[in-house]
């Protein structure tokens, strides 16, 4: 059976856990990082050697790195549905993973750190405030893509709304201030209507 | 022919022409940002709404996501070489560009951005040095990782290559002290001494 280690609240375990449950693919969770250590064992860095969640086996493949994890589930598993068989429509969703790693989570990051994790007295206002702006900013883009399609590469949920969808959740549900994104918005609704993202997403903030 | 948006010392532009030089597949390059502009001019931005490079329009298809665009061409242009036909394999390949992404360039951006991009009595000698001892602890990972193989797939130069082809060359570079790693600086030399990589990915560092 396919293993997956990572404590919940990791919005790279988040990817993982909605990918697996979208392709009702039966699986074994076991709690890793942060307060659950074990990350930083022998047996673990042996597979990992990042020490970080998510990591996977399935059937004797390891793999790491969420998005990795999610296309290659998506291919192995979702190929029609998850994974477009239309090279262009598979980049085109694919793009959007990449997207969400290299502009939309450096700032992101910041502010769910600040906001979430970090004690109210402790926090450096300037400086969330500051990414703040430019998270908001990168998800404009987001908006205007999704006035075009119900989905972000398309009619459909494809692999390219996973990582997006795991950080505008979040994004969606901290005490921030947040320009109106009507689209964005509306496809988080859509996202709320599938067991999936509710069983491996929708889980308390912490 | 294959167009490609792109100044040509960019990294992420120079995973994608060194993607084409390995594989002989002819491009016309058109310069676009930094000293360049055009990057923020409204016929670009329809084209990639993030006013980033790189961008490729293949036959009328328009790709942005450097990553994203190298398994686009990779898959349609090499495939059983730069892209691996066993999923488990091409997984192997695939998570490295993620984590050149999510882990490697991150680190390392402030010693580049200090030492390259910032006049002298601005530089933030801090950021270098904290930068630089990361960077040294990460590739110690990847020099882990490439025992016992030629490339970071196994024998074959893949797309895991080509993603980090443009960072390692300025980390190799740039870097102010860095540990040796025989693996990591076999893999190396193995990469550098491609023509490929001489014509596309060796220019001068700004």
């Amino acid at each position: 059976m396919l293993r997956v280690w990572g404590r919940v609240n990791s919005v790279n375990v988040k990817k993982v856990l909605w990918c697996v449950g979208e392709l009702g693919l039966p699986f074994e969770r076991i709690d890793a990082g942060m307060e659950y250590g074990v990350v930083g064992t022998p047996e673990y860095q042996a597979m990992n050697p990042n020490s970080r969640v998510p990591t996977i086996d399935d059937d004797g493949f390891v793999l790491w790195e969420s998005n990795a994890i999610v296309r290659y589930l998506s291919l192995q598993y979702g190929l029609g549905t998850l994974c477009p068989e239309d090279p262009r429509r598979r980049a085109d969703s694919d793009r959007w993973m990449d997207w969400t790693t290299a502009q939309l989570s450096p700032t992101f990051r910041e502010v769910f750190w600040g906001m979430v994790r970090t004690a109210p007295e402790k926090r450096d206002m300037a400086f969330i405030e500051k990414n703040r702006v430019a998270t908001a900013k990168a998800f404009d883009i987001v908006d205007k893509q999704l006035g075009t399609h119900a989905f972000i590469a398309g009619d459909h949920l494809t692999m390219g709304d996973i990582p997006l969808g795991c950080y505008a959740h979040l994004w969606l549900s901290m005490p921030i201030e947040r320009p109106a994104h009507p689209n964005l918005e509306a496809w988080h609704k859509r996202l709320l209507e599938r067991p999936a993202f509710n069983a491996g997403v929708n889980t308390p903030l912490s | 022919m294959l167009k490609v948006w792109g100044r040509a010392n960019s990294s992420n532009l120079k995973k994608v022409t060194w993607l084409c030089e390995e594989i002989g597949l002819p491009y016309n390059r058109i310069d676009a940002g930094m000293a360049f502009g055009v990057v923020n001019t409204p016929e670009y931005k329809k084209l990639n709404p993030n006013g980033l490079v790189p961008t490729i329009e293949d036959g009328g298809f328009v790709l942005w996501e450097s990553n994203a665009i190298v398994r686009y061409l990779a898959a349609k242009h090499a495939s059983g070489t730069l892209w691996p036909t066993d999923l488990q394999v091409r997984a192997d390949s695939d998570r490295w560009m993620d984590w050149c992404t999510s882990t490697l360039w991150p680190t390392f951006r402030p010693v580049f951005w200090n030492l390259i991009r910032t006049p002298e009595d601005k530089r933030n000698m801090k950021e270098v040095e904290e930068g630089a001892k990361k960077t040294a602890e990460i590739l110690a990972r990847l020099d882990g990782y490439l025992a016992g193989r030629q490339f970071v797939a196994g024998d074959q130069l893949t797309i895991g290559d080509i993603a980090f082809g443009p960072v390692v060359y300025l980390v190799n570079n740039v870097m102010p002290e860095r540990p040796k790693l025989a693996n990591y600086d076999a893999w190396y030399d193995r990469i550098a001494s491609r023509p490929a990589f001489k014509k596309a990915v060796a220019l001068p560092v700004a």
